[in-house]
């Protein structure tokens, strides 16, 4: 599917833009490209594991979750594994029962950001950053919707 | 300060725009003295990547003097004169520590959407759209320049500003290619495209011990640079039929590593139409792919493949057939670049690795949009355009 198209379309829609772009980007099926498999119900994948890998033995983790994990509480499950092949931890969470999809976004943020605090030390800063002039345009707005939604999108 | 900003299609101005600031403990902030334009600034203009916005600062390929310090930096100095890698990386997740420093996990803050494209997200680059993390630019005064420690490397005292400047982003994408292909000593390589990434790969190559390396390309120019300071021998694709002068300079098997180093908008015709091509077709799947295809004909059997140009999406005719029955090791890469700096800068000491015919126009920052028009032409021989933000 064109870019463009995909990018206007998603502007078109009120509320939200940049989320509904970065969803239809997951779906852009071009022939030759994409998936082969059946895909999951709403429901079934809002119930998934969400998982990151953190170079970080899993003891450590399981002993202080990073905040970011902890501030979403009784709302999550959360599992700690060892990862193959000394690759650290696999720190994973679900929701008891069905969330949101602004849920699921909360999830998701929480644990980039929790892999980036046991990896890093800190979570990476982005504002205020410098650029030039910018007139409100729709296409300009979807982006920035799309961008500000990112860390709380993807297929995490 | 002042900056060269996208300001839509084809379109780039200098304008005044804030002072970055150090945001996180590792960060650095440098005081530019050189930035240039590459290839891949060529495919984020023509609006080929996603998540471009009007004001983007530009520029990914940079040195400069580092002017302020974050309180986590531990072995950057305020004075250090520095040449900065394209790819921002953390240096502590499993990706950095196996090298593979351009798919670092936390390189990139907006991975949503690039998992969205790809499946995974791969790190963060400077200037490269807010689907590869959002970062300003180096084509300005300052930039900020997270993970300082690991993105950054102090220049040796014998090597020229003039030259260190493309041990940031060519040379090292260059050297990748030529390293992760498995260029062994004795082998025949063959390079496609004769931009600055496409000389350093066939240069990498020599120095890996290559024993015949052909550059192709059909830019002149470029063709007696390489001949010139690169040393390999050149084929023009414009008059020559590549797969069939490459059999008979190797004995009829094809190079051992065929590396790509031309990108989404090679084209097997006149350059003129390229712009033409670029603003009419700004669709995903037409990502043009004709140097990989050539080059995995041309490859000889269980030969590797290295694609060193920048694609964004799907692409049609890939020769599938060709790759599986042939038993080829296909692979790309956006740029490892800390892993090859440090001794990409010991042979720029040493006189064996030299750069400086790249930088054909050197001007100041003010002049950013003349020198990527002329870059994108590839008008008067430019190869690169080198610009000094303080004059
Ligand atoms: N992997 C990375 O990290 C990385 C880093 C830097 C650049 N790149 C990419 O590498 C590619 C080259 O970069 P550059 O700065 O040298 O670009 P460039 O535009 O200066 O050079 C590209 C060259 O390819 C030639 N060319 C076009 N079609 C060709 C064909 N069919 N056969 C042979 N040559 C052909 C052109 O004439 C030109 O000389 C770009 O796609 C760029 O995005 C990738
Ligand atoms: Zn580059
Ligand atoms: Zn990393």
């Amino acid at each position: 599917m064109d870019l463009n198209q995909l990018i206007g379309r998603a502007t078109g829609l009120a509320g939200g833009a940049g989320a509904a772009l970065l969803k239809q980007l997951q779906h852009v099926r071009v022939p030759g490209a994409g998936q082969a498999s059946a895909t999951d119900d709403p429901e079934r994948a809002a119930q998934r594991w969400r998982a990151v890998t953190v170079l970080r033995d899993p003891a450590e983790v399981s002993a202080s979750l990073p905040a970011p994990l902890a501030a979403l509480g009784d709302r999550v499950e959360v599992r700690v594994t060892p990862a193959p092949g000394d690759r650290g931890a696999e720190l994973a969470a679900r929701y008891r029962g069905t969330p949101t999809e602004q849920q699921v976004g909360d999830l998701r943020a929480a644990l980039r950001e929790s892999k980036a605090l046991l990896e890093v030390g800190e979570v990476l800063r982005m504002e205020p950053q410098p650029h030039g002039r910018r007139a409100a345009t729709p296409q300009g707005a979807a982006l920035e919707g799309a961008a500000a939604a990112a860390p709380r999108e993807g297929v995490l | 300060m002042r900056a060269a900003t996208w300001t839509g299609v084809n379109e780039v101005s200098v304008e005044t725009v804030p002072d970055p600031a150090i945001l996180n403990d590792r960060d650095v902030i440098l005081r530019v003295s050189r930035t240039t334009t590459c290839g891949s600034d060529l495919h984020l203009l023509g609006g080929y990547i996603p998540a471009m916005r009007v004001g983007d600062v530009l520029g990914h390929e940079f040195m400069g003097e580092v002017v302020e310090v974050g309180s986590g930096v531990r072995d950057r100095r305020v004075g250090d004169r520095v040449v900065v890698n394209s790819f921002i990386a953390c240096g502590n997740c499993w990706y950095c520590r196996q090298e593979l420093y351009s798919l670092c996990d936390n390189g990139n803050p907006n991975p949503g959407i690039t998992e969205g494209l790809w499946g995974q997200s791969p790190g963060g680059c400077f200037g490269y759209s807010h689907a590869m993390g959002g970062f300003a630019g180096s084509h300005a005064e300052y930039v900020r320049v997270p993970f300082a420690d690991v993105g950054t490397f102090v220049v040796p005292e014998e090597v020229s500003d003039d030259r260190a400047l493309f041990a940031s982003d060519a040379v090292s994408t260059g050297w990748m290619g030529a390293d992760l292909a498995g260029t062994k000593p004795g082998d025949t390589v063959a390079v496609w495209g004769a931009g600055g990434v496409g000389q350093m790969a066939a240069r990498a190559a020599m120095l890996l011990g290559a024993e015949q390396v052909y550059v192709v390309d059909r830019l002149p120019e470029r063709l007696e640079q390489v001949r010139q300071h690169v040393g390999a021998e050149v084929i023009d694709y414009s008059t020559t039929d590549v797969m069939a002068e490459l059999r008979e300079r190797t004995g009829g098997r094809g190079p051992d590593v065929c590396i790509e180093a031309v990108g989404m908008e090679a084209h097997s015709t006149g350059v003129q139409n390229v712009y033409d091509q670029v603003k009419q077709q700004l669709r995903l799947q037409t990502d043009r792919p004709s140097a990989v295809r050539e080059a995995i004909m041309a490859c000889r059997k269980g030969g590797s493949v290295f694609v060193l140009g920048v694609f964004a999406g799907p692409v049609d005719k890939f020769p599938l057939g060709a790759a599986m029955n042939k038993g080829l090791i296909i692979r790309g890469a956006q740029v490892h670049g800390q892993r090859y700096t440090p001794r990409i800068l010991e042979h720029m000491a040493r006189g064996e690795l030299t750069t400086e015919h790249l930088a054909t126009h050197v001007m100041p920052l003010e002049d950013a949009a003349r020198g990527y028009e002329m870059f994108k032409a590839k008008e008067d021989g430019c190869v690169r355009a080198v610009f000094l933000p303080h004059g």
